[in-house]
């Protein structure tokens, strides 16, 4: 039998797409030519081990994962974000507070104004503009400029120590994702809030450092029990491929050098930042 | 989500309402599904984790909107579809701009986190899922996404150029590429 069917209108016969001029033709063809017809047999037997295939399952635990990421993008009427923020960083810098459920109310902040100090500094800090004079009452209350310089300083400190680590660790020592799970998942909360005050504010290049940051600090974090020397490697291949140290330095050296501008101007609310 | 069951009707009706704990149960019981279709749609663990987000975040802007009749899963369905369309069409944006041979220049599996089979992937390869899977990461992502569009979704091939914003002979060109490819990948699998 001449003038075999080609593949491209088997696909389409497949699909039901062939045109209606060529259609009688293509049907006569497969009728009459075994040939085709195997061909034809051939490609529905791969099309049903693709349509059989189970998909691809989401990591264990990807739900909250997928809600820890979310949460603190959701708007709730009533609450602006500098508070939802506030809320946050209190909660990493001073600990978790007897409240429940995420947000808190206002007059838990009463006896933390640091917190929303700390917000407002994180958001200057992107956006690398002068913050309004915080109140007296804020001033008044234990150096909020300090804690929220530690609070900052420390991430980018912490994180980079443990990238240091990973990055330097033997190849044949996987374990060490294991070791650090628990130290990623901390850093993870963290970055977040960071990350949301860095997009309110616009900073492009931050927002990018902080996404790589959570990326890696993710897959650290939910690394397998079984992790092997490959997936060492691919987190470290990652981390020399993206520059993450070298721009992490960069801008936790940006904030120690503003930590010591401010203690030499002896003016706590000073606080032009960094633009990087 | 203690004292909220997702299965529950009223569970949508309370998260448009506002109510976060019912939006947390919709986020909850969807989140493994919608992750399932974005991979399957960009090809990659990250991709789809970046598709999960933003669908959930489109999913709650719109909830106003949303019958409440409607079948969720459906509706979180074409948002997540929609999302993955986006961000391969972004993609192909910048990627345009940086080399006009667009989304052509290789397949995903070379340019992912994934493209290193590891000992575990090899050794579980022996199953039906890893060498579908294996054989979609062969395809670009242009490819793939034609590709899922018009076989798991069931779009036609001009519905599947619209939405990816090519012209139909070129979506044809890209579905029948990939079905090659997999083709040639599969068929020793595919015996009867």
């Amino acid at each position: 039998m001449n003038n075999h069917l080609s593949e491209d209108e088997l696909i389409l016969h497949s699909y039901g797409e062939v045109d209606r001029a060529d259609r009688s033709r293509v049907d006569e063809h497969l009728a009459s030519c075994a040939e085709c017809l195997l061909a034809k047999e051939k490609l529905a037997r791969v099309m049903t081990m693709i349509d059989t295939a189970p998909p691809v399952e989401a990591p264990l635990g990807f739900e909250r994962t997928v809600w820890a990421r979310l949460e603190p993008y959701l708007e709730v009427p009533g609450v602006s974000p500098v508070h939802r923020s506030a809320s946050k960083v209190y909660d990493l810098v001073f600990g978790k507070t007897a409240r429940e459920g995420g947000w808190l109310p206002q007059w838990a902040l009463a006896g933390g104004v640091a917190a929303l100090v700390i917000a407002a500094f994180v958001a200057g800090r992107f956006s690398g503009g002068d913050l309004a004079a915080p109140s007296s009452a804020a001033v008044a209350h234990v150096e909020p400029d300090r804690v929220l310089q530690s609070a900052v300083g420390d991430h980018l400190d912490r994180t980079q120590m443990m990238l240091v680590e990973l990055a330097n660790a033997e190849v044949d020592g996987a374990d060490v994702l294991a070791g650090e799970q628990a130290r990623a998942g901390d850093l993870v909360a963290a970055n977040r809030v960071i990350l949301r005050s860095a997009i309110q504010s616009g900073d492009g290049q931050v927002v990018d450092i902080l996404e790589d940051l959570e990326r890696v600090l993710l897959e650290v974090a939910n690394a397998p029990a079984n992790a092997t020397s490959n997936d060492l490697t691919d987190l470290q291949s990652r981390i020399t491929r993206e520059d993450l140290l070298f721009r992490l330095r960069v801008i936790a050296s940006e904030m120690r050098q503003r930590q010591i501008d401010d203690r030499e101007a002896g003016d706590p609310t000073r606080r032009k930042m960094p633009t990087s | 989500m203690k004292g909220m069951d997702e299965r529950d009707p009223s569970v949508v009706a309370k998260a448009r309402d506002g109510d976060r704990d019912a939006f947390k149960a919709l986020v909850e019981l969807h989140s493994r599904y919608i992750y399932s279709l974005a991979h399957r749609m960009t090809g990659n663990a990250q991709d789809a984790e970046d598709v999960v987000q933003e669908a959930w975040l489109k999913a709650h802007k719109q909830l106003s909107r949303f019958e409440a009749r409607a079948d969720v899963r459906t509706w979180l369905h074409r948002i997540t579809v929609n999302c993955s369309i986006d961000l391969i069409r972004a993609r192909r944006h910048r990627e345009d701009a940086h080399d006009p041979a667009d989304l052509e220049q290789g397949p995903l599996s070379e340019r992912g986190a994934e493209a290193q089979p590891t000992p575990e992937r090899v050794a579980a390869s022996v199953e039906i899922s890893d060498r579908v899977n294996e054989a979609l990461g062969l395809l670009t992502a242009l490819e793939r996404a034609a590709f899922t569009l018009r076989h798991v979704e069931g779009m036609s091939i001009e519905e599947v150029g619209a939405k990816l914003g090519m012209k139909t002979s070129a979506t044809k060109h890209s579905i029948f590429r990939a079905v090659k490819k997999m083709r040639v990948a599969l068929e020793p699998y595919a015996q009867s």
